[in-house]
C-alpha cells in the first residue's frame, strides 16, 4: 500500500525543488523571450555564483542567503559586461553561431572552476537554515522551505515588474516586437542590458539558496543549464506564469523518480520530460506563439 | 558514364585523400611503434573521424547536433557487450552499433525535425540525449566497467597487444568517411543540406523536404559513429557509463565550429590540431590544471563566434580564392 | 484571358486576437500578371505564406489548376508549381550565386551538372552579370541579391510565381530592368505572376489587372485606372475620407 504522507512528503520536495527551479529558469526566460538570444552558459552563471557565495560566506563566516547583498549587483553588472562584450555582437546571427558563443563562455566558466577549485565539491561552513520542521511524519529541512518561499517571492515581485512598471512595459514591447518598440521610442539596447542584467542577478539569487542546502562544484552549470532549458521549453514564452508551472511540474516528476526509481538518475527523469515535451508539444505547454 | 575520378569528387580531392592516406600510414614508423604515441595517434584519429562526421549534420545542414558522443558509445555498448558476454564478434558487433545508433537518431530526429521547430530546441534534446543514455546504462550496469577479453588477440575478437591495427582500422574510417564528405558536398544531397543550413525556410520553398534531408544526414552521421564506437570500445578495452561523455559531444561540436561549418579541410586542421594540442596541455598541466584545453577551447569558441564565423575554414578559402584566381576559373 | 490556374476561397488567417486574413477570395488567371496592393500590413504577405503552404489558413480553401493546395507544407505546393520571392530577401550568403539557384534547379533536375547548367541559364535570363556567378551570396549588393531571389524561384520550373514586394528599396532605373525581366518571365517561358506591392507605381504599370486589401480584405478589384480612382482605395492609402 502506499502511504499517504510518504507521498505529500514527496510531494512537499518536489514542489519546494521547482520553486527553486523556477527562480532558476525565470533569467533565462526572460533573456531567450525578449532578446530572442540562445544561452546556453545560464547554468554556469548559477555555478559561478554558487563558487562566490562560497567564498564570502567562507571569508566573512556569515549565512549564505547574507552573501545576496553582494553577489546579486554584482552578477547585476557582470551580466551587463557579458553582454557588452560576447552577447552584442552576436544578437541576430544564426542561432549556430549565438549557441557556440555562449558554449564557449560555458566551457570557459566551468573549467576556470575547475582550474581554481578543482573537482572537490565546496560546502558553506555555515548556515541558519540549518534545523528541519517536522509536522507530524512529514520532514522539510528549513533550507529547503526558505528557498522555496523566496523563490516564490521573487518571482511574484519579477511578475509585478514586468507588469506594473514602466521598465516592464518596455520589456514586453521589445519581447512583442522589437522594430515597433524602438519606433515607440523605446531604447531597446538599454533594456537588453537590463533584461540580460536582471537574469544574470537573478542566478545569483538561486546559486546563495541553492548554497543553503547543497555545495558548489564545477558540474552545477550542466545540470541547472539544461534544467532551465527544459523549463523554457515547457513554459514556451508563457510568462512567469508558465515558468513557475513547469519549474513545479519537473520538481514534482523529479522528487517522485528519485524517491520510486533511483535517486542517481535524477537528470534522467528531468530529460525525459524534456523530451516528451518536446515530441508533443514543440511550443510549450503554456506557450502563446 | 561516372569517370572514376569524378566519383571520387574531382581530382585535387583525389589527391589529398591519397595525401592523407599516406601520411596517416606512416605515423607509427615516425612514432618508432612506440605503444603511448601510437595509442595517442588513434585517439586524433578518432575524434577526426568524429567531427568529420558531425560535419554531415552540424557542418553542412546546420543542425547543432552535440550527441556524437552518445551515438558512439551506445555503437561500443552494443558491440562491446556482445563481445563481453556472448563473444560476438565485432565485424557483426559494429554494423549492429551502427544500426542502434541510427535507429535512436530516427527516434530523436524524426520528432524535432518537423518544420518550423526552433533548432535551439535539437541541440538541447541532443545535450539530454547523452545524459539520459547514460543513466540509462548506469541503472542498468551500475558504476562497473565492463572489461574486453584480453589475451585474446586476434582478428575475431578485434583485440590486438598492440595498438598498429586498431589504428590502421581507424585511419580507413576515417578516409572513408573523408569520402563521404567530399561525395555529399558535391552531390544534390549537399547542395540541400547546406540550403537547410543556410535558411530553412528558403530551403523549404525551393521545394526541400527539410525533414527528410536532415533525418538523411543524421542517420549518415549517427550510423558512422555507431560503427566506430566498436573499435573505440576495443582500443580502450572498457565499457562502462562513462563512455556516455556529454562534455566530449560538445567538444567534437566545438571543434566542427572552430574548423568552419561545412569546410572538410578546416574541419579535418581543427580536429586534428585541437586534439593534439589537448594532449600536449594535459601532458603539461594536466595535474596542476585540469581542463585547461577546454578553457582555451571556451575562448576560442568565443573569439571565433564573434570576430570570424567561417573559423579556420576562412582563413582556408582566403588562400584557395588566391590559387583560383591564378588558375582556372569555375 | 485563360481560366483561373489559382483560386482562393474565403481563406482567414488568425494570429491570437488579430484577424490578418479575413475570408479572402481571388482568382488569378492562366498567364496574367496580376498585382495585389495595399498598404502595410493589408495582409498581403500572409496571404502569400497561406497559399505557398508556410502558414495553415484557419478557414477557407486554395486551388491551384483545379487541385486542392491548402495547407500542404511549402516544398509540396512549390512541386506542384508555385514558387515564390521574398520581401526581405533570405539569401544563402556562404554559397555562391550559381550554387544558390543550382539548388532551386535541382528540383526537377537530379545531376548536380544538368542542374549547374540550368542555374547558368537562367542566371543569364534574368540578367544576372556572368562575372559574378561565382561571388558569395553575402557579397552581393541588393538588386543583385532580388535577381538571384528571382532566378532561384525560377529555377523550381514554375508555373506561377509570387513575387512579394520584389521591387522594394530599388532605385527608378533598377525598377525598369526588373520589369522587363518580369515581362519576359511571363511572355518566353509563359509563367503566370502574381506581384504584390505597398507602392503602386511599379505595378500600375506592370499588371492589367489589380485586386486591393485592406485589414485582410479585398476592397476592390479591376483595371489600374479603376482601382486608382476608386474611393475605397484613395481612402484606404491615404487613411481619410477623400473630399
Amino acid at each position: 500500500m502506499i502511504d499517504p504522507a510518504y507521498v505529500t512528503q514527496i510531494l512537499i520536495n518536489g514542489v519546494l525543488m521547482g520553486l527553486l527551479y523556477s527562480l532558476v529558469a525565470l533569467g533565462l526566460a526572460l533573456i531567450f523571450g525578449v532578446m530572442d538570444i540562445i544561452n546556453f552558459a545560464h547554468g554556469d552563471f548559477v555555478m559561478l555564483g554558487a563558487y562566490l557565495t562560497f567564498l564570502i560566506a567562507t571569508y566573512f563566516l556569515i549565512d549564505p542567503t547574507v552573501t545576496i547583498a553582494l553577489t546579486v549587483p554584482l552578477f547585476f553588472l557582470l551580466g551587463i559586461a557579458v553582454y557588452k562584450a560576447i552577447i552584442k555582437p552576436v544578437l541576430g546571427a544564426e542561432p549556430l553561431i549565438q549557441i557556440a558563443v555562449t558554449v564557449g563562455l560555458l566551457m570557459f566558466l566551468r573549467n576556470l572552476a575547475l582550474a581554481i577549485f578543482h573537482a572537490e565539491p565546496r560546502g558553506v561552513p555555515y548556515t541558519v537554515f540549518s534545523t528541519p520542521i517536522t509536522i507530524g511524519p512529514i520532514t522539510i529541512p528549513l533550507s529547503r522551505a526558505a528557498a522555496g518561499a523566496v523563490s516564490l517571492a521573487v518571482l511574484y515581485i519579477v511578475h509585478l515588474l514586468l507588469t506594473r512598471t514602466r521598465w516592464g512595459i518596455a520589456v514586453r514591447a521589445t519581447a512583442d516586437d522589437r522594430e515597433a518598440a524602438a519606433l515607440m521610442g523605446i531604447n531597446v539596447e538599454r533594456v537588453y542590458y537590463t533584461t540580460f542584467g536582471l537574469g544574470t542577478a537573478l542566478t545569483a539569487l538561486a546559486a546563495a539558496l541553492i548554497m543553503t542546502f547543497s555545495r558548489a562544484d564545477p558540474y552545477l552549470g550542466l545540470l541547472y543549464g539544461l534544467l532551465s532549458w527544459v523549463i523554457v521549453a515547457m513554459g514556451g514564452l508563457g510568462g512567469v506564469v508558465g515558468v513557475l508551472a513547469s519549474g513545479l511540474i519537473l520538481g514534482i516528476i523529479e522528487s517522485f523518480g528519485m524517491s520510486l526509481i533511483s535517486a542517481g538518475a535524477r537528470e534522467l527523469f528531468l530529460y525525459v520530460t524534456f523530451l516528451v515535451v518536446l515530441w508533443v508539444r514543440p511550443r510549450g505547454l503554456f506557450g502563446r506563439r | 558514364m561516372v569517370k572514376p575520378v569524378a566519383l571520387l569528387g574531382g581530382k585535387s580531392a583525389l589527391y589529398s585523400i591519397i595525401a592523407i592516406a599516406i601520411a596517416l600510414a606512416l605515423i607509427p614508423l615516425v612514432l618508432g611503434y612506440n605503444m603511448y604515441y601510437v595509442y595517442l595517434a588513434a585517439q586524433v584519429v578518432l575524434v577526426t573521424i568524429m567531427v568529420l562526421a558531425w560535419n554531415i549534420i552540424g557542418g553542412y545542414a546546420g543542425q547543432l547536433d552535440l550527441a556524437s558522443s552518445g551515438y558512439m558509445a551506445l555503437g561500443g555498448a552494443v558491440s562491446g557487450l556482445l563481445l563481453a558476454f556472448y563473444n560476438v564478434t565485432p565485424w557483426l558487433g559494429m554494423p549492429l552499433g551502427a544500426l542502434t545508433a541510427a535507429g535512436l537518431a530516427f527516434l530523436m530526429g524524426y520528432p524535432t525535425f518537423r518544420f518550423g521547430v526552433k533548432e535551439v530546441w535539437y541541440a538541447l534534446s541532443t545535450a539530454a540525449l547523452v545524459v539520459i543514455l547514460q543513466r540509462v546504462f548506469w541503472l542498468i550496469y551500475g558504476s562497473t566497467e565492463i572489461y574486453m577479453p584480453i589475451h585474446r588477440w586476434s582478428w575475431y575478437h578485434l583485440r590486438f597487444s598492440r595498438y598498429e591495427p586498431l589504428y590502421y582500422m581507424l585511419v580507413v574510417i576515417l578516409l572513408v568517411t573523408l569520402w563521404l564528405n567530399i561525395r555529399i558536398k558535391n552531390s544534390k544531397l549537399g547542395y540541400y543540406l547546406t540550403a537547410i543550413g543556410e535558411d530553412e525556410l528558403a530551403a523549404e520553398a525551393l521545394g526541400i523536404d527539410t525533414r527528410r534531408y536532415k533525418l538523411y544526414a543524421l542517420l549518415i552521421y549517427a550510423s558512422i559513429l555507431g560503427f566506430v564506437g566498436g573499435i573505440y570500445v576495443n582500443l580502450t578495452s572498457i565499457v562502462s557509463f562513462r563512455m556516455f561523455d556529454p562534455w566530449l559531444g560538445i567538444v567534437v561540436a566545438v571543434m566542427g565550429i572552430i574548423g568552419g561549418l561545412g569546410s572538410i579541410a578546416g574541419v579535418f586542421m581543427a580536429a586534428v590540431i585541437l586534439r593534439t594540442l589537448e594532449e600536449y596541455l594535459r601532458s603539461m598541466f594536466g595535474a596542476t590544471i585540469p581542463g585547461i584545453h577546454l578553457l582555451i577551447y571556451g575562448l576560442l569558441l568565443i573569439v571565433v563566434g564573434v570576430l570570424k564565423p567561417e573559423g579556420f575554414a576562412g582563413f582556408l578559402k582566403y588562400f584557395r580564392r588566391r590559387l583560383a584566381r591564378g588558375g582556372s576559373g569555375g | 484571358m485563360g481560366s483561373a490556374i489559382l483560386s482562393v476561397r474565403n481563406v482567414t488567417k488568425r494570429f491570437g486576437g488579430l484577424v490578418a486574413v479575413n475570408r479572402m477570395s481571388m482568382d488569378v488567371r492562366s498567364n496574367e500578371m496580376l498585382g495585389l496592393i495595399g498598404p502595410n500590413g493589408a495582409g498581403k504577405t500572409t496571404l502569400f505564406n497561406c497559399i505557398t503552404g508556410v502558414y495553415k489558413p484557419d478557414e477557407g480553401r486554395v486551388f491551384f489548376e483545379g487541385r486542392e493546395i491548402t495547407g500542404l507544407p511549402p516544398h509540396v505546393v512549390v512541386k506542384r508549381g508555385i514558387a515564390r520571392t521574398w520581401q526581405k530577401v533570405r539569401p544563402f550568403k556562404k554559397m555562391t550565386v550559381l550554387d544558390a539557384v543550382t539548388v532551386g534547379a535541382l528540383l526537377k533536375i537530379p545531376s548536380v551538372e544538368s542542374a549547374k547548367e540550368r542555374a547558368r541559364e537562367v542566371l543569364e535570363f534574368v540578367g544576372f552579370p556572368k562575372e559574378k556567378f561565382a561571388r558569395l551570396g553575402s557579397e552581393i549588393t541588393l538588386i543583385e541579391h532580388k535577381l538571384v531571389d528571382l532566378a532561384r524561384a525560377l529555377a523550381t520550373g514554375p508555373k506561377l510565381l509570387l513575387l512579394d514586394e520584389v521591387a522594394a528599396g530599388l532605385r527608378p532605373h533598377e525598377m525598369d530592368t526588373l520589369a522587363k525581366v518580369l515581362l519576359r518571365i511571363r511572355d518566353e517561358l509563359g509563367v503566370t505572376m502574381v506581384i504584390v506591392e505597398h507602392v503602386m507605381r511599379f505595378v500600375m504599370n506592370l499588371s492589367e489587372r489589380i485586386i486591393v486589401m485592406h485589414e485582410g480584405v479585398k476592397i476592390a478589384e479591376g483595371t489600374p485606372k479603376e482601382v486608382a480612382s476608386d474611393p475605397r482605395v484613395i481612402e484606404a492609402y491615404l487613411g481619410t475620407k477623400p473630399v
